[in-house]
């Protein structure tokens, strides 16, 4: 089987954002992955609350799917299906990425050791080898892997001498990756190195000798605050070539995305739109500089659709917004949905959600293409900082 | 006054089962028809793009709980159900009198409606023919019900000849209270129990009042399944072949056949819904529970020969990993099994059209039991009654 894979940069700026493209070839199907952008949220592979007939109303281009949803049963019956998961999950049009653990709950699971990564399965804890990850990857034949990390993420303070473990493994289990995932699905090597300057450097550094497709910054547990966190990544990404794409995990809110796309991430977890749709919010923040509209949505990310005031509000989540929700439905309605806990309610959250944040993505790569991204993020972030958890100001260095 | 026409098509020349066209405010029904409940102005988690693409021409609502949540106020604001779920086609209500007595315990009749307590203050409220008809006119669906005085088909005495006569009373309040025969369509509600006698009665008084359309009320609750019959069948014998018959409550694979060989051309059930919740899937072979790990490899689709979205796109495997843990599963076995019901209808019209009906009956059940003596008693008696000998022509085929 013929398969390529290529990011190509389309603008660079002397800044450390940028525009790019991932390009897939395989079996003669070309799919294109336009960055920055999202990597869309399955739970045991699907979307939360979209049938295929619904995901297909949303340009989404490339979807993850967490290994561990699908480790209670082992070796996995999904992993069994001949044609790969592609088909099996019917996932044929989209970029399809597996990685061990879910991006967006991240459960604590128990210690790893050498040989064991520890995951959050149905049945609980369970541990896996990284020769069982490999062999499971090698069967559903995704388009893209991310090899095994070993996180750091839940140990209160751990010291250099742990942390200088977590780069050793996660390399060594890089190297069996690389050797041993077959032709044909691009590796991601995870940077870690957790607060330790020095190890993120020598982390960076050493998984961009090797040969990777790309890299995976996870953010989950590091720093106080988002700037922190972000500080400490960037200590990773300077340390990255220019020329492959970094995804990185744990961004949790637009202003976050923004200020993580301007130190030069391309990638991102999608469980935002999926935990907003849970609570019952939608996403409203604004694409446009222009269309400050005045009505209750100005200033705020979000329209939380328990809200009584939303009753006899017939009109639709976002007006703007184009989304199967938005063309059919009214906030009235979707409010009558969550009070009555009809599964309609979330099935139309999640496809204007969903939507949205493809939108979102969309308007930023057009910003950095018209050299207008530095002004949007300004003014976003002017506009709903305070909205978002952090508090801390915005600087253009 | 009517706002419908019935136009019938076809007649079964050996049963009384017969094809029409019903045509409503909202579109033309092909009866006999299966009628999906959507109870809170939702069917399940489908979107109304999805209905649509199943071809459903008509669904159900309740009108207690849409009297409940969102209330009249809104419903008159924005204009009816139709427009508040933003439903393009057909609805019916029921007159909220059977809900009431079956979900509220407090709940009692007299000559003046139905007595309850409200669920949110507790205090006494009454639902009089009146006020069903006047929020039923609110809601604005294409076939409105007269609320009648229901009792358990298992009750006996003196109660029941109370109950079938207090329901003529109440109907000739429903007609003097509605106000919008030129587009609603308001049926009467056969009663009388399981006594011959009493529901002759009831026709004879109900069938002066020349209703659009009559519906058999008072069945499918537990009383046997040999007199249920005998009753629906009395029901179609003595109603005038120019009206539609709606039994209420029926939605069992071999209960619509038979019923539909008895001469009923309408039907509603929340079984099919209702049951994908539990992973039930219905085919022409029996339900399948997708939740057993038996499902866990099986990589066929729910059912070869169905062109539903689920079957067109999923293995058995897929939606046995969702099947009661992510509401997509739920969606899949919902559509599918709206498909099934739906098609079931299909193929019993066109097995009238095509004078075959009998065939068609013999060779579903053929494929519904494993073997003759497997089939139930009393849908042998009840097709023997319309010329089907099912025992004797499924050995010679
Ligand atoms: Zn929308
Ligand atoms: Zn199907």
């Amino acid at each position: 089987m013929a398969s390529t894979f290529s990011f190509e940069l389309i603008v660079k700026p002397d800044r450390c954002f940028r525009l790019g493209r991932i390009i897939c070839w395989r079996n003669k199907e070309r799919k294109v992955m336009s960055t920055p952008n999202f990597l869309a949220y399955t739970v045991r592979g699907s979307v939360p609350h979209l049938t295929p007939d619904n995901l297909r109303e949303i340009p989404v281009e490339a979807l993850e799917i967490p290994l561990e949803n699908f480790l209670d049963i082992q070796p996995p019956p999904s992993s069994l299906y001949p044609h790969g998961a592609h088909k099996f999950f019917n996932f044929e049009d989209f970029m399809l990425f597996f990685d061990i653990r879910d991006p967006g709950e991240f459960k604590k699971a128990s210690f790893n050791t050498d040989k064991i990564v520890s995951v959050s399965t149905l049945q609980g804890v369970c541990k896996i080898t990284s020769d069982t990850y490999v062999k499971y990857i090698n069967s559903y034949n995704p388009d893209a892997v991310i090899s095994l990390a070993d996180m750091t993420t839940f140990e209160k303070t751990p010291g250099l001498k742990r942390i200088k473990k977590s780069v050793n493994r996660t390399l060594d289990w890089l190297d069996y990756a690389l050797a041993n995932i077959k032709e044909g699905i691009q590796v991601f090597g995870a940077v870690v190195g957790h607060n330790n300057h020095e190890e993120r450097i020598r982390s960076a550094q050493e998984t961009a000798n090797k040969n990777v497709a790309g890299f995976l910054l996870n953010g989950h547990g590091l720093g106080a605050t988002s700037r922190e966190r972000l500080d400490l990544l960037k200590i990773s990404i300077n340390n990255l070539p220019n020329d492959k794409p970094r995804i990185a995990y744990g961004f949790e809110n637009p202003v976050d995305i923004l200020r993580g796309i301007f130190e030069g991430i391309d990638i991102f977890d999608g469980s935002y739109p999926s935990k907003k749709t849970e609570e019952g919010n939608a996403l409203i923040f604004t694409l446009e500089n222009e269309e400050f509209i005045s009505d209750d949505t100005e200033k705020s990310l979000l329209l939380y659709l328990h809200d009584e005031k939303y009753k006899t509000d017939f009109r639709p989540l976002l007006s703007s917004c184009k989304c199967y929700a938005c063309r059919n439905h009214t906030r009235a309605y979707i409010h009558h949905l969550l009070r009555t806990r009809e599964m309609l309610a979330t099935v139309l959250l999640m496809s204007h959600n969903l939507y949205h944040y493809t939108q979102f993505f969309k308007k930023i790569r057009e910003h950095i293409e018209k050299n207008r991204f530095i002004t949007f993020v300004d003014q976003f972030c002017q506009r709903y900082d305070d909205t978002c958890e952090s508090k801390t100001i915005y600087q253009i260095q | 006054k009517s706002a419908l026409t019935w136009e019938i098509v076809a007649q079964c020349s050996r049963t009384k089962a017969r094809v029409a066209k019903l045509k409503l405010p909202h579109g033309v029904v092909d009866t006999p028809v299966f009628m999906p409940v959507g109870t809170q102005g939702t069917l399940k988690g489908l979107t109304v793009k999805q209905l649509e693409d199943l071809d459903c021409q008509i669904m159900l609502n309740n009108t207690y709980h849409l009297g409940l949540r969102p209330g009249k106020e809104v419903l008159e604001e924005i204009g009816g159900a139709h427009e508040f779920q933003n439903w393009k086609r057909n609805l019916l209500t029921d007159s909220g009198g059977f809900q009431m007595v079956s979900l509220l315990k407090l709940a009692c009749i007299t000559e003046g409606g139905v007595e309850f307590q409200s669920p949110h203050d507790g205090s006494k409220m009454l639902l009089t023919p009146e006020h069903s008809i006047s929020l039923q006119n609110s809601i604005g669906a294409d076939i409105i019900m007269q609320l009648d005085d229901v009792v358990s088909s298992l009750t006996t005495g003196p109660r029941v000849e109370e109950a079938m006569l207090r329901s003529i009373r109440w109907l000739d309040r429903c007609i003097i209270a509605h106000k919008k025969p030129e587009s609603q369509n308001l049926f009467a509600i056969i009663q009388g129990g399981l006594d011959v006698n009493l529901r002759r009665r009831c026709i004879e008084e109900m069938k002066k009042r020349e209703t659009p359309g009559y519906a058999i009320g008072g069945l499918s609750g537990g009383e046997e399944k040999d007199i249920f019959w005998r009753i629906v069948t009395l029901c179609t014998d003595l109603l005038p072949k120019t009206k539609p018959i709606y039994c209420m409550g029926v939605g069992y694979t071999e209960d619509l056949i038979v019923c539909s060989a008895l001469g009923v051309d309408m039907y509603d059930c929340v079984f099919p819904t209702r049951t994908a919740r539990f992973g039930n899937a219905l085919t022409s072979k029996g339900t399948l529970n997708l939740k057993t790990s038996k499902f866990s490899q099986d990589f066929r689709p729910i059912e070869e020969d169905c062109d539903c979205l689920t079957c067109k796109t999923f293995t058995r495997a897929y939606i046995h990993i969702h099947s009661t843990r992510e509401t997509v599963g739920c969606h899949l076995i919902t559509i599918h099994n709206v498909s099934y019901q739906l098609r079931l209808m299909r193929n019993i019209r066109q097995a009238i059209i095509e004078n075959r009906f009998p065939s068609f009956i013999i060779q579903s059940f053929k494929d519904l039991f494993d073997s003759v003596d497997k089939y139930p008693k009393w849908a042998v008696n009840a097709l023997n009654s319309v010329n089907i000998n099912l025992t004797s022509e499924s050995k010679n085929p």
